[in-house]
Formats: C-alpha cells, structure tokens, sequence
C-alpha cells in the first residue's frame, strides 16, 4: 500500500527567529528569545536535556500546535522520526571529578567517578528528542532517531515520508534539531542552533504531495553557519512557510 | 516483505562467529555457555583501524564488515548502522579536560576556550560524538549510495536492520550491509550504567530469581540482505526478514512501561508486517537485559502477545551490546535454524517464578519456523524483527 503524503504543519526554530519570525536573512548564532518553558519543554526535564534536546523538544510541541486535530490520531498510529547528534552532557559537570582526581587517572576512577552525575551519560543520547516529545504527547508509533550529520533531518524526514505512504502511522512528526553555537573551534567556522519539524498526513488532495528520493542535494543556507541535524529541516521548512516549491536533500514537495 | 539473509558476521564475547554464505554458523550457544565469565565482555584480538583512533567501536565495525563478502559489481548498495554514545575514554580526559580546569575564586570550571583551541589544533576534523563518520568511512568502501546513522540507545541496530529491509524492499538499494556495532568499555561508561542502576556487581543471569543487572558488552554484527528475486542459484539464504515493528513507549526516558505496552505494540505491528499469527512464532530471542524492571516488562509483554512461545537471551554470556545488541542476538539466532536446538539463557539458574513467560534455561530440541527478535532501548524505543527459517 502506497498513499499520498502530505505536510500540514511546521515548526520553525533558527537563529533568524522563531515561527514565521525565523523567515528573516539567515546568521549564525543562538535563537533569538527562546524560553524553553514558553515553548513547551517540561521544568520537571529541563536540567536533564541539553540546549539541542531543549530546542528539538520546543519545535515538536510547536508543530502539533500548528496541526490542529492531531490528538484525533490514535496514540500508536502517530510517529515521530527525527534527526539529532549525540549530545553532551555539560562539561562542567566533570569539573568535580576532576579536580578530585588532581589529574592522576587512578584517583579519577578511584574518587572522582562517584561525584558525576547520575544522568550524566543520558543526557547526551542522541535520542533524547524522541524521548522527552513522545512522553510529552503520547506519540507510540513507528519511529527512528538518525545521527548523520547534515544528513540526519533529511534522513528522518524522509523516512516518515515512507512511514505515511506506507501505512505504518496515520500521522508522523519529523525533522532534527542540533546547538553547535560555542564549538566554532571545533567546527572551523560559524555555528548556529535550531531546530525544524514537520507534521506529514495521508491523502488530501488540496495539499502538495511531499516524496522521498535518493538524498543528493544538500539545500542548507550557509549564512546559518553549521547547523548540523537541523540544517536541512530548517531549510526545508522556511521553503515551505514561503511557500514556493520545495526540493532539498531528496525531499521534494510538489510546487 | 520477504529479504534474504545472504551472509552475516558477528564479534562478541562469546568469539568470532563469522557466518560464511554456504553455511550457517553451528551452535553459537555451545560457545556462549563456554565462555560466560564474571565481569568484563570484552572482544579480543580486534586491531585498531587505522581511520578510527581511539574509536574501539568503530574498529569493530571494520572488521567485521569486512568479514562479509563484497557486493556485486554494479549493485546499488546502502549502508545501515546503528551506532551508541562515544563517550569519554580515560585517555581522553587526560588529555584534553584535566589540563583545563582553572580556579577562580574559589570556585572551579573548564577553560572552554583552551579546550576548543586545543581539541581543534590535536583533531582539525571534530572528532569526538561523531558516529556517523564510521558509517561515512565504511559506506565509501563498499561504494554506498546511501547511508544511515541510527542511534535509537540498545534499538539501534534492530532499527537500522529494519530500515535496511524496507530499503532493499521498496528498491532503494538492491542490497544492504546492516548491523550495529558499540564499545562502552571503558570508565565513564561503566559509571553511567552503575549510578543508573544497571549493572550487576555479580554476572549477567536473564529472568533469574536473583537477577541483578547486566554485564557491559561491545561488539558488532552484520547481515548482508537481498531481494529474492535478485538472488542467484548459488545464493545461500540464512534466513528471511520477514517483518518487523517499531514503537515508543511514551512513558519514560529511562524505564520501561511496567507492562511493556510499547514492547508489546512492536511485536503486533511486526507480526501484522509479517502477516503471521503469534501461533507462528516458535522462539523469542528477547532482549533480556537481566534487570529487574526491564525482564519483567518484556516477559509481560510476551506473554499478552505470543503466549507461551519459548523465551531466552544471550545477554548472559555476550554481555549487553548496547547499540550493536539487536545484530549480535539476531545474527547468532540464525544458527536455530540449522541446529534444531533452541538456545538456553547463559547464566539462568532459578527462573523467576514470577515472570510470565515460557523461559528456556537450557538448550532445548526444537523445530523453529520464525523467530522474533526483540530490542529495547533508552528513550523508550522498541524494535522486533521476524526471522523466517531458509
């Protein structure tokens, strides 16, 4: 079984601004005004999710809030895919454990170990979006959470393309969500934060279909520096919110 | 949906169980139960590779990818790895945190410019939390068309597995290398999992009355998968994908539903993906981690789905896999369908009473038609995989 796919909602998050305030010329930075307990992240979590998750969270949230009855949906028939790199968890957190070490490795394994913080680790799984959005809205469909760089959006939201076409979710959520701002050393050059996500339905034959294909072009907007896994949603997604046609990493929208 | 399974290739704890296209690998339990130990279960002999320093799982993917034969000229090939967390080795940290913390007024923090400055001029190229690069290296020799990361905690590799299927289904790629592969071997990440919880001082001992956590394991394993209609006469088949389903629990970042709904809706959606009924499951590879909560969920969720199938995981002997569990268990399954024998639980003494499922302590004699196996993973992802026999 195969059936038209199409985009009802976006979410947009970028360093140009938040929603169609993001339609702005491009930067690199952090975005601008983002509260993430405004934006829907959960106070209960938010010391355990990195700026990224926090984003990745917020833009979800946002998202379903533009695609009104999406709670119609059954809980199991909604999905949720999405693009993320591996986090983090804060340095400064290590910061105890080694001064306790004093810099011998042994003492480090010895004292400095137990002062970590338990969820330390956790909070750099890369797929903590997924794990926070789909608690937060009772999202139990098929799923999958890809870390490949720039790629990592494009490859999400393509396979939720293939999830709706095929059957397998009535409704899915997709897109990628990534920091990079103060890792410009790192990367060589500037970096930017954002996230962008998408809500993709079947049928309706007034919309514009959306296709998956092979992931050859690499549509992201520079100015924004490196914006790793949200690169291509964010893109994507600015496309989209003006309207023209659309056709970025293998992602093409009727125009 | 119906891929073949043309090759597969394991490491683990339990050894080397390459899985040559023209015959199917004996009696992997034979040699888990042989080689269960206390402690650590670690893989040796494996060299590093030279395109990934200080990156163990990446060098473990190396090889055993390259353990399976190339593909075919001409052939439009996809790469699908499920990937974990590379966390922060001890070497690491004295090499690029310790020098940097500084005190100011009393207080202690990081120099984070010094360590950027310093991480940028020792690795031009970021290093560190990049796992898709090993996909990156790893598809450009096998002349990949397309990759994919999946990083989805201990579901990866059965994730990745599926979306490979689907992909050589649908025609995307006409054949796919697929697997997971992980290393977490090393001091942050034994902490991680014991402030959690997780592990057990003691020995890893699925469904047992006493179970008290799992081992930390590493290792990697990879399928190569076809269409049938693109196999030739001399094409082994060591087994057929033919279904699999995903889903979320919803409930928990780091538990598991207490009544494994969400592992529960995998296995439905992958017998409707299969078009079987649960009477058509013979085995259960579980997931089987030996913690409390989790075999507790996971044995619930059997149960409501496929009654009394028989149930056993290999987790006591190669330890937990983390990202690379679902292609490691997988793949040493595939022997079911050669030996006759279903596997037993290494380290299983006195199934607990209290679990509702048709626990397998021992090997056992038993024709399997399909298999499922399970994975589960923090975030609340779950993953199930039919196998069918060849």
């Amino acid at each position: 079984m195969t059936r038209s796919v199409h985009v009802v909602a976006a979410s947009l998050f970028c360093p140009a601004g938040i929603g169609t305030g993001g339609l702005g010329p491009a930067r690199p930075g952090v975005v601008p005004d983002f509260d993430p307990i405004a934006s829907g992240v959960s106070r209960k979590h938010l010391k355990t999710m990195t700026r990224a998750v926090q984003l990745g969270v917020a833009a979800v949230h946002a998202a379903l809030a533009n695609a009104p009855g999406w709670q119609d949906f059954p809980p199991e028939r909604r999905g949720l895919f999405v693009g993320a790199s591996p986090q983090s968890g804060d340095a400064e957190d290590l910061v105890p454990a080694l001064a306790a070490a004093g810099g011998d490795p042994e003492r480090f394994a010895r004292d400095g170990l137990p002062l970590i913080p338990p969820l330390w680790l956790v909070k750099g799984l890369s797929n903590n979006v997924l794990g926070y959005a789909s608690a937060q809205h009772d999202l139990r469909g098929d799923n999958g959470n890809w870390c490949d760089e720039r790629l990592g959006g494009a490859n999400a939201i393509a396979q939720a393309v293939h999830a709706v076409a095929e059957g397998r979710v009535d409704i899915a959520i997709a897109g990628g969500a990534d920091a990079l701002v103060g890792a410009e050393s790192v990367v060589g050059g500037p970096c930017g934060e954002g996230a962008a996500f998408v809500v993709l339905v079947a049928g309706g034959p007034e919309a514009r279909g959306i296709h998956a294909g092979a992931p050859s072009e690499f549509g992201v907007e520079a100015d924004f520096g490196e914006l790793g896994a949200a690169a291509i949603p964010v893109a994507w997604v600015r496309a989209w919110l003006r309207g023209g046609a659309v056709n970025v990493g293998g992602i093409r929208q009727d125009g | 949906m119906k891929i073949a399974i043309t090759a597969a290739a394991v490491r683990c704890a339990a050894g080397t169980a390459l899985i040559p296209p023209t015959r199917c690998y004996a009696s992997p339990h034979d040699e888990a139960v042989a080689l269960q130990i206390p402690g650590v279960a670690r893989v040796d002999g494996v060299l590093e590779d030279p395109r990934f320093p200080d990156d163990r799982k990446g060098s473990l993917a190396a090889a055993v990818l390259s353990a399976l034969p190339r593909p075919p000229r001409d052939a439009r090939v996809g790469l699908y790895l499920g990937t974990g967390l590379s966390s922060l080795t001890p070497d690491e940290v004295a090499r690029d945190l310790y020098p940097h913390i500084v005190a100011d007024a009393g207080s202690r923090h990081f120099d984070r410019v010094a360590i950027a400055r310093d991480l940028a001029a020792h690795h031009p190229a970021p290093r560190r939390h990049q796992p898709e690069r090993v996909t990156s290296e790893l598809g450009k020799d096998l002349g990949a068309i397309v990759t994919e990361t999946s990083f989805s905690a201990c579901a990866a590799a059965a994730q990745s597995i599926l979306q490979a299927a689907r992909a050589v289904h649908r025609g995307d790629v006409d054949i796919a290398y697929c697997g997971g592969h992980d290393s977490m071997l090393h001091a942050i990440g034994y902490l991680s999992f014991v402030v959690l919880g997780a592990l057990s001082p003691t020995e890893g001992r699925p469904f047992d009355r006493q179970r008290d956590g799992f081992l930390i394991g590493e290792g990697a394993g990879m399928l190569a998968l076809r269409r049938e209609a693109d196999l030739g006469p001399d094409d082994a088949v060591l087994g057929w994908i033919v279904g699999g389903g995903t889903s979320v629990d919803a409930y928990n970042v780091t538990h598991p539903h207490p009544e494994g709904d969400g592992a529960a809706l995998a296995m439905k959606r992958a017998l409707h993906d299969a078009q079987l009924a649960a009477s058509d499951i013979d085995y259960v590879n579980a997931h089987g981690t030996g913690t409390p909560v989790g075999d507790q969920a996971e044995c619930i969720a059997i149960h409501r789905v496929l009654g009394a199938v028989p149930v056993s995981s290999y987790k006591g002997a190669v330890g937990h896999t983390i990202a690379a569990a679902g292609a490691v268990e997988l793949a040493l399954s595939l022997g079911i369908f050669k030996s006759g024998t279903i596997p037993g639980t290494p380290g299983l003494r006195e199934i607990d009473p209290e679990l509702p499922a048709n626990i397998v302590r021992d090997p056992t004699p038993g024709r399997v038609r399909h298999f499922l196996s399970n994975s589960f993973g923090f975030g609340g992802q779950n993953c199930a995989l039919i196998v069918a026999a060849p």
